[in-house]
């Protein structure tokens, strides 16, 4: 992909911390106006890797460029248009929400009391705009965070767990804030996250790393495509061992047959759906239903990565 | 430049936020302070008595050895204060993640440590600005006192149909100037060792404790062990502390408040030159170390 068409591009990054070396080569690249996820398990090196990107961490070995600005050389002028939270938002306790924004925001451009308030609308600190840091929940200070990084609207958005450490309601709260920034400002969005699901809802794009290597990048959509299809077959009680004994011989459309909650859960070669349904019918079995499941982004981390569902930044 | 200038309208902003560096400016104008508002009640009180015209000549002589003494004062409590508030303003920052916070901006780590310097600076210079403003008002009161009585003249033919002042422009300038190139220099020594600590107190403590040993060293070695050895007395004149001694010394004050010398007499002009010097080396340790540093907070 050409730099200059992406929003982050990043070649052959390499990083040691003493004996351990935490990225090994990495490349990858985001393009813009996509919501990108960035995926792995813990110590593989994402937040190593956001602290890179935006300077936290001097001395790059390898090639990372931002908004076509090669780093380090170009970083004050690509980070006037980026805006970035690495893990928990850190604004001085004493001062108010908008004192926070103000004095730190002004530091990219020249600010208006009208965009500052508008950004704290849109994060839904309107109650809070003149309440102290120090007395913010954990959600309310993500959000704060959310709203220093696009007071000055930039053209990325660099966030580093924006959900973590909140409920499953404030997660939903700032799954809707990031859509909207996206769809409203415009803004390239790339975060890290350990919620599969959740970035499965929010990005279109995913960057998978693992033991300090990208190990799959892409659009989500051609990610799932490669999956086989997964159905849930409802039939009757008295029918179910026959269901199994005959799904067991069609090797060339199913693939794999699990017990669900309600019915078999099944994994069939793509487009076989109908075949396998016909042939139980033929049979005499009576499907109920034949639900569809989504695929899973879950899957195809597992399946690259080895793992889990992991909690918890890396290095 | 209007980034600049930001920055350090903001890290000033955040030196006045805390209640330390507050107590610090009450701290270092104490002195002057209390005496100003002692004498004037004196000064009032004896009024009473029919001694005015005596009075102002003294009350005039001992505002002027406060004013000495409120300087020397200063630069002796100064590097506590700086040693504190240099501490809060990187080791604090740097655990906090406040620095974080400044780094994901358009600012350049340079920057960073220009702005937090002059700040702390420009705090620096209100405070000692401050004690003279108290010492200064306390001659206009008791001088505008001694008018209304309609005693005149004085006995040290004060003339005080003219402007009084405490210090003349020109003095005042090179005070500042020496205490701005003192400082800079201390200001420039904490920052290096803030870099290592991410506890204001520990660096605090460690980097007091070193400047005092270097001291130390430069008292025993310069007056002492230079008899036993010349590299001593080498070594003696190297320390960055004897620029200080020399540039807060009664003797340069003196001679700059009564125009016996100025920024560009001898010593005082090797003093300040070197202590510049001082400056820009730990400058340039001090940026150095900081755009190496790793925030991992």
């Amino acid at each position: 992909m050409n730099a200059e068409m992406s929003a982050i591009t990043v070649n052959r990054l390499c990083k040691n911390f003493g004996r351990k070396q935490v990225l090994k080569g990495l490349d990858f690249s985001v393009p813009l106006n996509t919501i990108a996820g960035f995926l792995g398990p813990n110590g593989a090196g994402k937040t190593t890797t956001m602290r890179m990107l935006l300077g936290l961490i001097p001395g790059i070995d390898g090639e990372i460029t931002m908004l076509g600005q090669s780093m380090p050389g170009g970083r004050t002028i690509a980070l006037e248009e980026i805006g970035a939270v690495v893990e928990n938002p850190a604004f001085i306790e004493s001062m108010s929400a908008y004192e926070n924004l103000y004095w730190f925001g002004s530091l990219y451009k020249p600010l208006t009391d009208q965009r500052i308030f508008e950004v704290i609308e849109m994060v839904g600190l309107r109650d809070a705009a003149r309440q102290r840091f120090g007395t913010f929940s954990t959600g309310m200070k993500q959000r704060l965070g959310v709203a220093f990084g696009i007071l000055h609207r930039p053209k990325l958005l660099i966030l580093d767990e924006p959900t973590s450490g909140m409920d499953p309601a404030g997660r939903v709260h700032m799954r809707e804030i990031l859509t909207r920034i996206h769809d409203e400002e415009k803004t390239s969005i790339f975060l890290s996250s350990h919620l599969l699901d959740e970035v499965q809802r929010l990005c279109n794009y995913v960057v998978i790393i693992d033991n300090g290597k990208c190990v799959k990048q892409g659009y989500v959509s051609e990610l799932l495509s490669g999956h086989s299809e997964k159905w849930e077959i409802r039939v009757a009680d008295e029918d179910a061992a026959k269901t199994r004994e005959l799904l067991a011989t069609m090797h060339e459309a199913v693939i794999d047959i699990n017990q669900g909650p309600r019915g078999l859960v099944v994994s069939l070669q793509t487009g076989k759906s109908a075949e396998v349904n016909s042939g139980l019918i033929k049979a005499g079995v009576r499907v109920m239903a034949l639900i569809p499941l989504e695929a899973s982004l879950e899957e195809t981390f597992i399946k690259l990565t080895g793992n889990g569902i992991t909690v918890g930044g890396g290095a | 430049m209007r980034r600049m200038l930001f920055l350090i309208l903001f890290e000033l902003k955040k030196i006045l936020n805390r209640k330390k560096a507050l107590l610090f400016l009450l701290a270092l104008n104490i002195v002057p302070l209390v005496a100003s508002l002692a004498l004037i009640v004196a000064y009032v009180k004896f009024k009473g008595f029919g001694f005015g015209e005596v009075q102002f000549s003294v009350l005039h002589e001992i505002v002027k050895g406060l004013f000495t003494a409120h300087f020397k004062l200063f630069a002796f409590i100064a590097p506590f204060f700086l040693a504190l508030v240099v501490g809060d303003s990187f080791s604090t920052e740097l655990s906090r993640g406040y620095m974080k916070m400044l780094l994901l901006t358009p600012v350049r780590r340079w920057q960073v440590i220009t702005a937090k310097t002059l700040a702390i600076m420009l705090f620096l210079l209100l405070a000692v600005c401050l004690g003279g403003f108290f010492l200064q008002a306390d001659l206009l009161v008791a001088r505008s006192l001694t008018q209304a009585s309609g005693v005149l003249p004085d006995a040290l033919n004060i003339d005080i149909s003219k402007p009084l002042y405490l210090v003349s422009t020109s003095s005042a300038f090179q005070l500042l100037v020496l205490t701005f190139v003192g400082n800079l220099m201390l200001i420039g020594f904490f920052i290096v060792f803030a870099l290592f600590f991410e506890s204001a107190i520990l660096m605090s403590f460690t980097s007091l404790s070193a400047l005092m040993g270097i001291h130390t060293f430069y008292l025993i070695a310069s007056s002492l062990l230079n008899k036993i050895d010349v590299w001593y007395e080498s070594a003696a004149k190297w320390c960055f502390t004897r620029h200080l001694d020399e540039l807060f010394s009664v003797n340069t004050i003196e001679t700059i408040l009564e125009s016996r010398g100025n920024l560009l007499t001898d010593n005082i002009f090797t003093a300040w030159q070197a202590s510049l010097g001082w400056a820009v080396l730990f400058y340039a340790i001090a940026v150095l170390l900081f755009s190496r540093r790793q925030i991992l907070h």
